[in-house]
């Protein structure tokens, strides 16, 4: 019954990942796009603008227009120099292969050219064609056909709307066409229809009642009718028709659709546009339901939520600009686009996703330093950016501008990536008020930016000395020696570089002095501290010994031999060796006997040394027991020293243990 | 014997689950894309439907479109060789998946293939449009026989 169950459960499952894997049907439907409904006036002239492909096959392939019979489709004109008798002198094929389209015109109309054609890219039949409807009609008016788009898979379609002054005050929207009527897509109130969400924007232009509707990463679901009003759909108002079919052109898609970004690193947005126009801006901004929010545009605006966090680059030679956004959070999900003053230009779209992870480069982010103090700013970076180009920048608005600093590790001959030494340091000699700011370090490669981390420093001014600050330093055990020596390197003023010298990642500034005359007192101050750490530390140690020894008298025994052990040393003065060794031999407890070379000598003098107490007369019997024991066992020879001790436990012993 | 009850319960539970939730929201019409192979000319492509026993139930579809070169040589970039008269489709061969796609991993994005044994060459019935198809010919030109090259698919043969 259980597998039953479980079988009808793991039936539904597959029906899941369909949508997401499959292209639609619409994909392998025909690429070659024109009007589906063509209307002429008698005796007058039409002119059917057909769209495909450019591939190379497309441009040099042969265009036709046929008519469509039963029997098949007969071809009226192509250009392959062919036409129909009938038509002599009145239709004529001009292909555009950089325009992606060809012309088909036909003069001179009469009502026996009512009928279904087809305009087409190949050999008549073969599907690579499309289907238009002529209609040849007395008018006067003629309805107007549908305004025809035709977008690249994954790119922007910018439509254009305007109705003039009547729709100047009321609502406009764009909707598409379905079976049910027409289902809204955005207007300009805060409406987004949720497959549109994140890369549709309407914004009204200057004309009244002119608006644009942009939309980036057009799928093959978007082709089909749209219409584009103001009012509402089916009460009231105006449309306008739009046909937009979506192709597919066999090279490298345009952007990403979705950059990753990991929770604190930085993520990378190239922005391509087709051509260079200085007069508009460029700016990148935060898509809102009816707006886009300006985070950086390249005339120096900077949004102030993101000060330090994001910078642009341009690269005009290869119709690029690149936006950086570090210091990421969970927050700056959503959908960002590129977009420049110019309406005709392209705009374009990405969706960025925080997952969490860990950041490639690390390293303080928060430095404060004093005026005048030497500054390390350090940057780690692992071994996957071994072969990157990585450099230090400080941020100003918008962009970052590169200073010098150094790599650690000069990548040489040998493909070998240590562990240690993946640091690139950036160093003030002298820090500057006027340095205080955002520093980003980063790594490039092949000419694109990659991940960045950002760092604050903040110089505080003035030499009213931060004594707190000092004494943090010196906390450290490592930094307890006066800052006029501390750095393995000495490093000679005036050299603007960075240098080699074993840099902690904590490096908080000031250890190094320069020799202004305040300094002064900021030596006195951590030569004393230092002083009362050591005192402190001595004194915590004989409180510990002290403490042991306590511990020790317990065992009543040991004290006593402590303080024996300081009367023998006066007795018998410091130089007598043996006397020292003599005591330190009785002084051991446990089963370790340590019986160095025990000689009948020996034991003699063991019985010699001056005792005070009852315990230490029988440490000293069993001493000579074990001696004794040991002299037995002595004879196959050599020193039997732990191995001896267990196997002759001195059966005395455990009793005043 | 208790906890066999308690899974069935659990099971019973989830599946009531997804009736009630439903499938996500599909727009109308949807007609996917399984199989699209310009070397053999088949394309299939499979949709949900009402059944005729039971409306209220969905079922797939599958539309297969075969067109069959009549013409065609046995080996498509040899003219010489004989009329093909036997055409065999195998719909494990043409669901096989060998375009490479990207994927995202930690992110970073990656290609990867879809299909175990696409290193197989496949014997193709018809011209894919977009491959140039170029064959040697021999040729007489002043008493020596020489063995020219020639497109057998011109239009796709263009260097721009």
């Amino acid at each position: 019954m259980t597998l039953l169950a479980l079988i009808f459960l793991l039936a539904f499952f597959p029906a899941q990942p369909a949508s997401s894997r499959y292209l639609p049907k619409a994909a392998i439907s025909s690429p070659v796009f024109g009007p589906r409904q063509v209307y002429g006036l008698l005796d007058g002239s039409v002119i059917v603008k057909c769209f495909y492909p450019p591939t190379t096959v497309n441009r040099h392939d042969r265009k036709y227009w046929c008519r469509q019979s039963a029997t098949g489709c007969r071809t009226i004109v192509s250009t392959t120099g062919y036409v129909a008798p009938g038509y002599q002198g009145r239709i004529s094929i001009i292909d555009h292969p950089d325009a992606e389209s060809f012309q088909i015109n036909i003069t001179q109309l009469a009502a026996a050219d009512t009928g279904t054609y087809q305009c087409g890219v190949g050999i008549n039949g073969r599907g690579l064609s499309h289907k238009v409807n002529l209609e040849v009609s007395e008018g006067p008016h003629l309805p107007e056909g549908a305004e025809l788009y035709y977008v690249k898979l994954h790119s922007t379609l910018t439509v254009s709307c305007n109705f003039g002054k009547d729709a100047e005050l009321e609502r406009k929207y764009l909707c598409k066409m379905g079976k049910k009527g027409c289902y809204d897509i955005v207007d300009n109130g805060k409406k987004v229809d949720k497959d549109f969400e994140g890369r549709v924007l309407l914004s009204l232009q200057e004309d009244p009642g002119s608006f644009t509707v942009v939309i980036t990463q057009m799928g093959w679901e978007d082709s089909g009718l749209y219409l584009c009003g103001f009012g509402t759909y089916g009460v009231s108002g105006e449309t306008k028709e739009l046909d937009v079919h979506v192709y597919e052109e066999t090279s490298v898609p345009q952007g990403k659709p979705t950059i990753i970004g990991v929770k604190g690193s930085s993520a990378t947005f190239e922005c391509h546009y087709n051509s260079l126009k200085r007069s508009s801006t460029k700016y990148w901004c935060r898509w809102k339901p009816n707006r886009c929010e300006w985070i950086i545009s390249d005339d120096g605006y900077v949004a102030p939520f993101y000060e330090g966090r994001v910078a642009m680059y341009e690269s005009p030679d290869n119709n690029t600009f690149t936006i950086i956004l570090n210091q990421l959070e969970s927050k700056d999900e959503g959908y960002y686009w590129c977009m420049t003053d110019d309406v005709k230009e392209q705009q374009s779209s990405t969706q960025l996703k925080i997952i969490d992870g860990e950041p490639g480069l690390t390293g303080e982010k928060e430095v404060e330093a004093r005026v005048g103090s030497r500054v390390d700013l350090t940057c780690h970076y692992p071994c996957k950016y071994y072969s990157y180009e990585k450099y230090w920048c400080k941020w100003d608005s918008p962009s970052c501008t590169p200073m010098p600093a150094s790599d650690q590790r000069q990548p040489g001959p040998g493909v070998t990536c240590d562990t240690d030494n993946r640091t690139v340091i950036l160093s003030f000699d002298s820090v500057a008020e006027s340095d205080q700011g955002w520093y980003w370090c980063g790594v490039k490669h092949n000419g694109h930016y990659g991940e960045t981390m950002a760092v604050q420093l903040q110089v505080t001014g003035g030499s009213g000395a931060d004594r707190s600050l000092d004494l943090l330093d010196v906390d450290k055990p490592s930094h307890a020696e006066p800052p006029s020596h501390a750095e393995p390197g000495v490093i000679p003023k005036g050299r603007a570089s960075s240098d080699a010298g074993e840099q902690s990642a904590a490096s908080s500034g000031s250890s190094g002095e320069s020799h202004d005359p305040n300094t002064v007192a900021l030596i006195v101050g951590p030569v004393g501290a230092v002083l009362l750490v050591l005192a402190t530390a001595f004194a915590v140690f004989k409180y510990r010994q002290l403490k042991r020894s306590d511990l020790v008298s317990v065992g009543s025994y040991r004290t006593n031999i402590s303080m024996s052990d300081f009367e023998s040393v006066k007795e018998y003065g410091a130089s007598n060796k043996a006397c020292v060794k003599e005591s330190q031999e009785t002084q051991l407890g446990g089963d370790e006997f340590i019986t160095t070379g025990a000689t009948p000598g020996n034991t003699a003098e063991t019985k010699k040394a001056k005792r005070s107490s009852k315990e230490d007369v029988d440490l000293a019997y069993s001493t000579f027991l074990l001696t004794s024991g040991n002299i037995v066992q002595d004879t196959p020879g050599g020193d039997s020293r732990d191995s001896a001790a267990p196997d002759v436990p001195p059966p005395g012993w455990e009793g005043q243990i | 014997m208790k906890s066999s009850l308690l899974l069935c319960v659990a099971l019973a539970v989830s599946l009531g689950v997804i009736l009630v939730a439903g499938y996500p929201w599909e727009p109308e019409d949807k007609d996917y894309v399984l199989v699209n192979n310009k070397c053999q000319c088949v394309t299939v492509t499979s949709k949900l439907i009402p059944s005729k026993e039971n409306p209220n139930e969905e079922i797939v579809e599958r539309n297969i479109r075969i067109l069959v070169p009549l013409k065609a040589r046995e080996n498509i970039s040899d003219p010489t060789s004989p009329l093909r008269t036997n055409f065999v489709y195998r719909m494990t061969d043409l669901c096989k998946n060998c375009e490479p796609v990207e994927t995202e991993l930690g992110g970073k994005i990656y290609q990867a293939q879809q299909g175990n044994s696409c290193n197989e060459p496949e014997t193709c019935y018809t011209y894919n449009r977009d491959k140039c198809y170029t064959t040697t010919l021999p040729f007489l030109h002043r008493g020596e026989i020489q063995k020219v090259p020639v497109a057998l698919t011109p239009t796709s043969c263009y260097a721009d």
